[in-house]
């Protein structure tokens, strides 16, 4: 395997045009911690951009962070931890549930764009990217958004290259906006739901006024092998049901007493504050559970996004189809569920029932040759898959960049 | 007229009463307009120094209506200019002379309204406010609220990315929608996301939003809704030095507060706010900051003590804290009614939008007054201060000969100072016609390239909205070659492992 690693955009560029002039497709890694999510990609040369990592400006007071994309995520999070500043997305830890040695840099976050509990408050990484300068498939250096809150002039590229997994441009820079840490948080615990009765609770906790910043759900079945912080607290065999609150220490912890009242009908909430309520959070963004060191092993783990307040039903559902287990996070609108082996996944049967809830879902987590075999991520209506491929074309038409990791219609 | 728009296609003015009579078989009733008389509202919008009469104004009921009218101008070539409540500040909506003017104002129902998901299904024309409207009886709101919320549509606010006062802590418009229904040039109607808080595959969403129309007509949109804030309190501070606000803005952020709106005014904003409104402003002072902190009591109450210690740590001079909602609701009126008031004092005013760090405030209030001495023309300053947001108001006079041009190449310079200092030409009211020829400012010409050629995924003939945000148009098959550069072995040196 050849590969290439780059030491600044110009490298990138000359790379990519070469690989354009030899039809030979690039994948691109930082560390490499999130290469075993997507269809298999067919190809020797790997672009390595992990030696761009310097941190180009943090400016605290305007909330803004520009980094170069190969920034160790470990680093900066340390970085703006020490200005008590924070990604309010709470991107995801990937390591546990992939079981990578290393958590991956800035540019593979925004890439996979996976936001933790405080999505349903904050928003996702592509509300947090605010400017970018990348590499085309055309091998030109081009550059979108701004250094500002307030970012867009034009097309709000930003968008489409969170979450698009390398395969519109190689990110070069990023410009991400960041938040002051809260100075307080509270987590209330219910105990024994039944995951309908749960996703009930977290609908009226998330519609209430109090702020909810986190509402997860992790039925007893699937803490049984869970070790850490979350099998701790969970009583054999029983669910925990936990609900955050954040914000300065008076105002979380009345907001608590308070929102245990309006939940009393699903029963006597324990209350537990700061570093008892952060790891639990970890936990749940992390999805331990399911990490790769634990039981679930083997399982494949699907990431399945839907409408939150059928999100209990759904969840339901897979499991009795699949016997397989599952945790929610956003309040019910994000669903892990981890399935026994099979040579799909179970993927038709999971995406009917996905389907059914409008929902969608992507296999995060399966070995090469079940990801071959399935669409890692959900099919399209004809349309729109339609007009994402020539949005893909308009980055990149000659399908340099990461070819048919996000289709596996185009990996060969 | 000093902006131009695209030469208007002669064979295409040839066939109008064709053109109207196809569309008319399309869109039946009272649905085509095309007298001269009829057409008049439509000529312009909120950039009321541009008119332009479209060749036909069509305004359709149904999403069926509106891809059967794009298909029609697509097989036949005919631009298109969509259009909301037309109080686009950046003339987004301006109309051209051989194109069809597809209104959406008909599109006022709020097809669903669900709270366990906390999502609203409206169509394209409902008002901004209207959401709000629909669903406060449960205490929800819809959180972006741009200072026309009366009268600007949630289609005109999606293609704009419209921003608002709280728009530092609760986002704009991107930030709160959940799907769309766009009709594409070609009559395909393609449906975004839905009632989940991502979409799958490509954040098809995110491009639509604030593609200024340029993309796809709206017909339906999923917005979130949230549980309006237990209560909203509000400071009233004034600074006799504008480097002291500035300071005050940039410490509040730094004491890791986000206030729901945190706004700011210089001296003649506050001169002639006062005027209009008497909202009790401080006169004498060169600066005024209202700083909105909105949650439980408990926070608010708190947050509103620490604020007031921060400011009297900056200089303030003058600190008023709301003691009621009546209270409160006086100290926005001034800044809410700021563009009328500044509307008294001076026969016209341009309205220019841009962003800026937050730190490089004092610098571009003093080289905006330098500007106003080398223009000989006033400029009040009202700022979204939270995220860096201008609203500077040029004073002019339409009357006098010159004096509009004047007043543009005035903004023009401030809009050349934010790239500068290291901000972007736009804040919340678009490029439309009126940056359009600033782009070149900010990016380069690969930048805007790439740009077009997401354009031309979306719209391969360039028939949406032309003449709007892009100051050079490219053809999508010139666009989308791709060069090849030099040997298989272009990067030698690089290091291989």
């Amino acid at each position: 395997m050849d590969i290439l690693k780059v030491r600044d955009a110009q490298d990138v560029e000359q790379a990519v045009r070469a690989a354009i002039a030899s039809e030979q497709p690039l994948e691109i890694i930082g560390h490499g911690s999130k290469r075993m999510v997507g269809q298999p990609i067919a190809t020797n040369a790997v672009l390595d951009v992990s030696a761009l990592n310097a941190v180009t400006s943090y400016e605290p007071n305007e909330l803004i962070l520009t980094v170069q994309a190969g920034a160790p995520m470990a680093d900066v999070l340390s970085l703006i931890d020490s200005k008590n500043q924070q990604f309010s997305f709470e991107p995801m830890n990937t390591s546990q549930l992939l079981g990578t040695p290393d958590i991956g840099t800035i540019g593979g976050m925004i890439s996979a764009g996976l936001a933790g509990p405080r999505r349903i408050q904050a928003g996702g990484a592509r509300d947090h990217l605010l400017g970018v300068h990348a590499v085309s498939g055309f091998g030109d250096s081009y550059k979108a958004g701004g250094r500002v809150v307030k970012n867009v002039t034009g097309y709000d590229v930003c968008k489409l290259l969170a979450g698009a997994w390398g395969t519109l441009s190689v990110m070069t820079e990023v410009t991400l906006k960041v938040m002051p840490r809260a100075e307080s948080e509270r987590t209330l615990v219910l105990r024994g739901l039944d995951d309908i009765a749960a996703n009930k609770a977290m609908t009226v906790a998330l519609g209430s006024p109090f702020d909810v910043s986190g509402a997860a759900h992790l039925p007893g079945s699937a803490l049984r092998t869970t070790q850490g912080t979350l099998g701790e607290i969970a009583l054999p065999d029983q669910s925990v049901t936990l609900i955050r609150l954040e914000g300065i220490t008076a105002s979380a912890s009345q907001r608590a007493v308070s929102l245990s009242t309006t939940l009393k009908s699903f029963g006597v909430a324990e209350i537990l504050e700061d570093a008892a309520s952060a790891v639990l959070w970890a936990a749940v963004r992390d999805v331990t559970p399911f990490a790769a060191s634990g039981p679930r092993a083997m399982w494949p783990v699907w990431r399945i996004v839907t409408p939150p307040a059928s999100g209990g039903a759904l969840g339901q559902a897979i499991v009795k189809g699949s016997q397989g287990e599952v945790i929610y996070d956003w309040g019910g609108g994000l669903i892990w569920a981890a399935l026994p082996p099979s040579v799909d996944a179970q993927a038709a049967q999971l995406r009917k029932l996905v389907n059914a809830a409008g929902g969608h879902a992507t296999l995060i987590r399966a070995p090469d040759d079940v990801r071959r075999a399935v669409d890692v991520f959900h099919p399209q209506p004809k349309g729109i898959a339609a007009l994402g491929e020539r949005v893909r074309n308009s980055f990149d038409p000659k399908t340099i960049l990461n070819r048919g990791r996000m289709s596996r219609g185009l990996g060969t | 007229m000093t902006i131009m728009m695209p030469a208007a296609d002669q064979a295409v003015l040839a066939r109008r009463e064709a053109i109207i009579a196809a569309l008319r078989k399309l869109v039946p009733g009272e649905g085509v307009i095309s007298s001269a008389a009829e057409m008049l509202p439509y000529e312009s919008d909120g950039l009321m120094a541009y008119r332009q009469p479209p060749m036909v104004v069509v305004l359709p009921d149904t999403t069926e209506q509106v891809s059967k009218v794009l298909r029609y101008c697509h097989e036949n070539g005919i631009k298109v200019v969509p259009r909301g409540s037309g109080t686009s500040l950046s003339g987004g909506a301006l109309p051209l002379a051989d194109a069809v003017l597809l209104g959406l104002g008909k599109f006022k129902r709020v097809r669903e309204i669900d709270f366990d998901n906390r999502a609203v299904v409206v169509e394209p024309g409902v008002t901004n406010l209207a959401i709000s409207q629909a669903v406060a009886h449960a205490g929800f709101y819809y959180a972006p609220d741009p200072s026309s919320q009366i009268a600007c549509s949630i289609g005109g606010n999606v293609a704009e990315n419209s921003g608002g006062v709280h728009s530092l802590k609760y986002g704009m418009t991107t930030n709160n929608l959940l799907g769309c229904e766009i009709v594409l040039m070609s009559g395909e109607v393609i449906r975004v996301g839905g009632k989940t808080a991502e979409t799958s595959g490509y954040d098809l969403m995110g491009i639509i939003t604030g593609s200024e129309g340029l993309l796809g007509v709206i017909t339906e949109i999923t917005v979130r809704i949230l549980q309006k804030p237990e209560t909203a309190r509000a400071l009233m501070i004034g600074f006799a030095e504008v480097e002291h606000a500035g300071q005050c803005v940039a410490d509040v952020i730094s004491a890791g507060i986000i206030p729901g709106g945190m706004e700011m005014m210089d001296k003649p904003a506050i001169h002639a706010a006062e005027a209009f409104v008497h909202a009790g402003y401080p006169l004498d002072v060169e600066a005024l900051l209202i700083i909105e902190l909105d949650g439980p009591g408990v926070e608010v109450d708190e947050l509103i003590k620490r604020v007031e210690k921060i400011a009297l740590g900056c200089g303030s001079t003058t600190c008023q804290i709301s003691t009621s909602e009546q209270e409160r609701l006086l100290f926005w009126s001034g800044r809410k009614a700021a563009f009328p008031a500044v509307g008294r004092i001076s026969p016209d005013y341009l309205c220019m939008d841009g962003t800026i760090p937050r730190a490089a405030l004092p610098l571009v209030l003093r080289r905006m007054k330098e500007m106003s001495a080398k223009y000989g023309l006033g400029v009040a300053n009202v700022f979204h201060a939270g995220d860096g947001n201008l609203h500077p108001l040029i004073l002019y006079d339409a009357n006098k000969p010159g004096e509009l041009q004047l007043a543009e190449d005035f903004g023009a310079d401030i809009l050349r100072l934010c790239v500068e200092v290291g901000g972007v030409l736009t804040g919340e009211h678009g490029v439309g016609i009126e940056k359009r020829d600033l782009m070149p400012e900010m990016f380069s010409e690969v930048d805007l390239n790439q740009q077009q050629r997401i354009k031309c995924a979306f719209d391969a003939q360039g028939l949406l909205n032309p003449g709007k945000v892009f100051p050079t148009l490219h053809r999508c098959a010139e666009l989308g070659r791709v060069h090849v550069h030099g040997g298989k072995l272009a990067f030698p040196d690089l290091p291989r492992f």
